[in-house]
């Protein structure tokens, strides 16, 4: 009794030190977001001596911080939808209305499920440019669906696959459209793996970095990852800037986390991201 | 039985229409792209004349000592891949110890996973630059100044530093997922018969978690090839000199920087090429022990 009474209090506090290591960085951002460069260049950790929102003043004046935010949502959040709704389309129909060639799409997702982004980006980077759409959202937002769908498609199929058949035959037989059957019943019977999917899809498309600074790179539609990985270099004698804008940054996401993380985390424990 | 045939008095469309959408982007900007990168491989490609010429792109990315260190580089940076499986068991071990607040720990050791590889990166080259955290913290043992982003194997420390903190959280939940999924009475026999914690984890953990572990394995191999960008282009861009570039970095650079499209499609194939292959060799490699229900 007594070992195991030191056991879990050993497990407890390892479990700290690992919680340290994923929780400071937010709070470090959270302190030198409010700290002069004066005042990180003393001591950057610890609570600041006297509180400024200079810094936020200062990026909101000179990096074009908003603008980006507002090109994020209008990509990702139709792209998320999208990709979302057509993953679970192809799903319902791999799962329970088998149709010929199926199964060859299904392995052409597989397939290219693993494959670098780089690989479709140069020739689409090339064509989109020669059709003059350069610094048009559709394109992005069309590119960031399609890559998503192989995954998403293979993650709702393991979750549609548990719904059993005989709901879906019964609700033939009581004369329910394949849309409706689609809409009202595999859907909301799906619902907390079909969340877990989006909220992942989001995570991806949001933090990406790469299709954001190859397809939007002009800074009229300049997403939040691209602006935010030029901080550094923009401001590099000035830490708690960089800070201000990473904590700003990190706001959406974290956002979507806690607000969903009961759902999403249970949604993931029942074997949604594999 | 008879229920199977009710439905099927006349050609349904259903099907069809909605596998069009996923289908014909799929096509459209996955599959006709691949065969363009695939033929532009051979030419030497400027984004707007192109003429065939044979294997010249291989030829040169064989040759050019840069090239190679890249791949090099790469596979270097797999030194990320057992740390993650690592740490991502330690995490999910002790998770499921359930001691007070573990549900908290958990929801906590996520934050990384949601956090942009971007911030990311941008955290760690600030923790790491001469007289910062790192070096502040590391003063009382004497290291008040250290070149971290400026020296090959330190600079690749910090990458791969930052790519175990942003991947174990993932890692975690796959692990716990599938210990979900093991017999409790396999432990209360191991604990009647006197088992100690260490071979309970060897013994029953491991062996029934390793389909998880494979998946993992797969998972991140694979990302360590095609995703390190972020992470390069925000802590080190690729520097000192070409320590820390890897294939994708170095892709995107030869052709979105240096306007060489047929030469970043030649490396592009070779990537796609080494990814599909790593994903096949694992999945013979792992023993097929798929105990758990997925």
């Amino acid at each position: 009794m007594r070992t195991a009474h030191v056991r879990r209090t050993l497990v407890f506090i390892a479990l700290c030190l690992i919680g340290v290591t994923t929780v400071y960085p937010l709070i470090f951002m959270a302190l030198n977001s409010m700290r002069t460069s004066q005042q990180y260049e003393v001591s950057p950790y610890g609570l600041p001596t006297h509180y400024s929102l200079d810094n936020f003043r200062a990026l909101f004046d000179q990096v074009p911080f908003l603008s980006s935010l507002l090109h994020s949502i209008i990509v990702v959040v139709p792209a998320v939808i999208l990709a979302t709704l057509f993953s679970a389309l192809a799903a319902f129909v791999f799962t329970k209305v088998p149709i010929k060639l199926g199964n060859a799409l299904f392995w052409l997702m597989l397939t290219i499920m693993f494959m670098p982004g780089i690989v479709v980006l140069i020739p689409l980077y090339v064509e989109i440019g020669h059709l003059g759409l350069a610094s048009n959202f559709t394109p992005a937002i069309l590119v960031y669906t399609a890559i998503n769908i192989p995954y998403g498609t293979y993650l709702l199929r393991s979750i549609f696959r548990a719904i059993p058949d005989s709901v879906v035959e019964a609700a033939r037989v009581d004369g329910a459209h394949w849309w409706t059957i689609f809409a009202r019943v595999i859907m909301p019977m799906g619902r907390a793996g079909v969340m877990t999917v989006g909220i992942l899809t989001f995570l991806n498309i949001w933090n990406e970095l790469f299709i954001s600074i190859v397809l939007l790179h002009t800074s009229s539609t300049e997403m939040m990852t691209p602006t935010l990985a030029q901080l550094s270099g923009r401001y590099s004698n000035n830490i708690p800037v960089i800070m201000t804008g990473l904590l700003l940054g990190s706001i959406p996401t974290l956002l979507v986390y806690f607000v969903t993380a009961r759902v999403f985390i249970r949604g993931m424990l029942q074997g949604a991201i594999r | 039985m008879q229920v199977r045939k009710v439905p099927r008095l006349r050609w349904n469309t259903f099907p069809y229409l909605a596998v069009l959408p996923a289908a014909a982007l799929i096509i459209l900007l996955m599959v006709l792209p691949i065969g363009e990168t695939i033929y532009r491989s051979f030419t030497n490609w400027d984004g707007l004349t192109s003429s065939f010429i044979g294997l010249q792109n291989f030829r040169l990315i064989f040759q050019n000592p840069v090239s190679n260190q890249v791949f090099v580089n790469s596979v270097i940076f797999l030194i990320s891949v057992p740390l993650i499986l690592a740490a991502s068991v330690v995490t999910a071990v002790l998770i499921y110890e359930r001691v007070l607040g573990w549900r908290v720990f958990r929801f906590l050791f996520f934050i990384p996973a949601v956090l942009s590889p971007v911030i990311v990166g941008a955290l760690f080259s600030t923790f790491f630059l001469p007289s910062g955290l790192i070096d502040k913290m590391l003063s009382p043992v004497g290291l008040s100044t250290f070149p971290w982003l400026s020296s090959p194997w330190p600079a690749r420390a910090v990458v791969i530093l930052a790519l175990v903190w942003t991947s174990f959280g993932f890692g975690m939940v796959v692990v716990l997922s599938s210990m979900a999924t093991i017999d409790p009475a396999l432990y209360d026999a191991a604990h009647i018969d006197g088992a100690s914690w260490w071979t309970r984890l060897t013994r029953i953990t491991l062996p029934m978690i390793s389909g998880a572990l494979q998946f993992l394995s797969v998972i991140n191999v694979i990302y360590t090839f095609t995703s390190l960008f972020s992470f390069v282009y925000v802590i080190t861009a690729g520097g000192p000199g070409f320590a820390t570039t890897t294939v994708d970095y170095f892709t995107y650079v030869t052709s979105f920087e240096n306007g060489q499209f047929g030469y970043g499609a030649a490396l592009a194939v070779l990537l796609f090429l080494i990814v599909l292959v790593l994903t096949i060799v694992q999945v013979k490699l792992f023993p097929r022990r798929e105990v758990q229900g997925s």
